[in-house]
């Protein structure tokens, strides 16, 4: 167990840019299982650990990690020497978890003429609305 | 049917393709939205938002639909450490970015729990549809006659704030100043609330917002800088 102890504080700061970058589909995801997991200081094992049995399942919860965010705990299941499985059992209520900044694409200003059914601007005045696309398709469609 | 009236201001225009519309929806809705307004402007001497800025009514006694109201304001400052703020130093409160949206909105669910399917509303610039598909188009912002990019959507609303309209009026709440970083935003997200609020607040943060707005979750952005630039989300629903 003595020896896992380094390993884990690696691999927990290792998986906090993971958790910064989940990267976002349009959908919000949060995480379904949260248990209200009290903070442990060190890490603890909740099943066979400690055997050289290299086929040996281990979960193992890390201890927390406080971020500028705040604070960040992984549970970290060990198949063996080999992590199979991760999982947040502690993220900061930040709005970068539930949807993180994605990459934003540069392009070049194009102004077209297309075939719409409607205009979103800047709040359009009823006086500058004569001179709209908007006051245009309404037209039409009236 | 297609009907244009203007309230709070702006054109409001309403399209509802059903061939069945249940008698009085519009009236209703139209009537909603004048009714906002009598409530909610604050250039309104009576209105509820002039009445708790002058102290006549206690924040406790607001109607659940300001508090409602006052309750987002507060959750966007938050959320832009202050770019946004219903409640600038030396003005009055203004919770009209909220409102907007807000009201919108709450029209578009009238229709929808009237069973109304394939609707488009246009309020001044504010789109929110659904039973599409739908091409919206985003004003270019030097060319009123022209679109810079052209959006497809089912359903959902996109909301846009812009220099071009009524130049420097968004002022960055935390220096005080006019926002000037962006040229205009566009925010496509599942509710009018939350497109056009975050539009305002973007657009109050100048460059910053492009990145912060599409980090909120169900949001995507077209945002053109300063210097004409722009800046897009993968996932903006572009149409083909």
């Amino acid at each position: 167990m003595k020896r896992a102890l380094p390993v884990l504080v690696l691999t927990v700061a290792g998986l906090i840019p993971v958790w910064r970058y989940t990267p976002s589909d349009g959908t919000a995801t949060t995480e379904a299982a949260q248990p209200a997991t009290p903070p442990s200081a060190a890490p603890s094992a909740t099943s066979t650990t400690g055997s050289p049995d290299t086929s040996a399942q281990s979960v193992v919860a890390g201890s927390t990690v406080t971020t500028e965010k705040g604070d960040v705990q992984v549970e970290v299941t060990f198949q063996g020497g080999a992590i199979t499985a991760v999982r947040m059992l502690k993220q900061p209520n930040h709005p970068q978890t539930t949807a993180a900044v994605p990459t934003l694409i540069e392009e070049t200003l194009e102004a077209q003429s297309a075939d719409i059914d409607t205009v979103s601007g800047a709040t359009i005045t009823s006086e500058g609305y004569k001179e709209s696309l908007q006051a245009a398709i309404d037209a039409k469609g009236a | 049917m297609h009907r244009v009236e203007h309230v709070m201001g702006f054109p409001v225009s309403l399209r509802i393709d059903d061939e069945h519309v249940p008698a009085g929806l519009a009236d209703a809705v139209f009537a909603w939205l004048r009714e906002v307004d009598e409530r909610f402007s604050p250039f309104k001497d009576d209105s509820e938002v002039s009445r708790l800025d002058r102290g006549e009514i206690a924040l406790g006694e607001v109607s659940a639909d300001l508090a409602e109201v006052l309750d987002l304001c507060e959750q966007y400052r938050l959320a832009t450490g202050g770019a946004f703020d219903a409640r600038l130093p030396g003005r009055g409160l203004d919770p009209c970015a909220v409102v907007k949206g807000w009201s919108v909105q709450r029209a578009a669910e009238l229709l929808t729990a009237a069973g109304v399917r394939r609707y488009c509303m246009n309020a001044g610039g504010d789109v929110v549809v659904a039973g599409g598909p739908w091409r919206v188009g985003v004003r270019h912002p030097d060319h009123a006659d022209r679109v810079c990019t052209v959006l497809e959507l089912d359903h959902g609303a996109v909301a846009t704030s812009a220099l071009y309209e009524r130049g420097e009026h968004i002022v960055d709440g935390r220096t005080g100043r006019p926002a000037t970083g962006l040229i205009s935003v566009t925010v496509v997200a599942p509710t009018l609330t939350e497109a056009d609020t975050a539009a305002t607040a973007a657009f109050a943060m100048g460059a910053e917002g492009v990145a912060w707005a599409a980090g909120r979750a169900g949001c995507e952005v077209y945002a053109v800088d300063a210097g004409r630039r722009v800046r897009r989300t993968a996932g903006l629903p572009r149409a083909a």
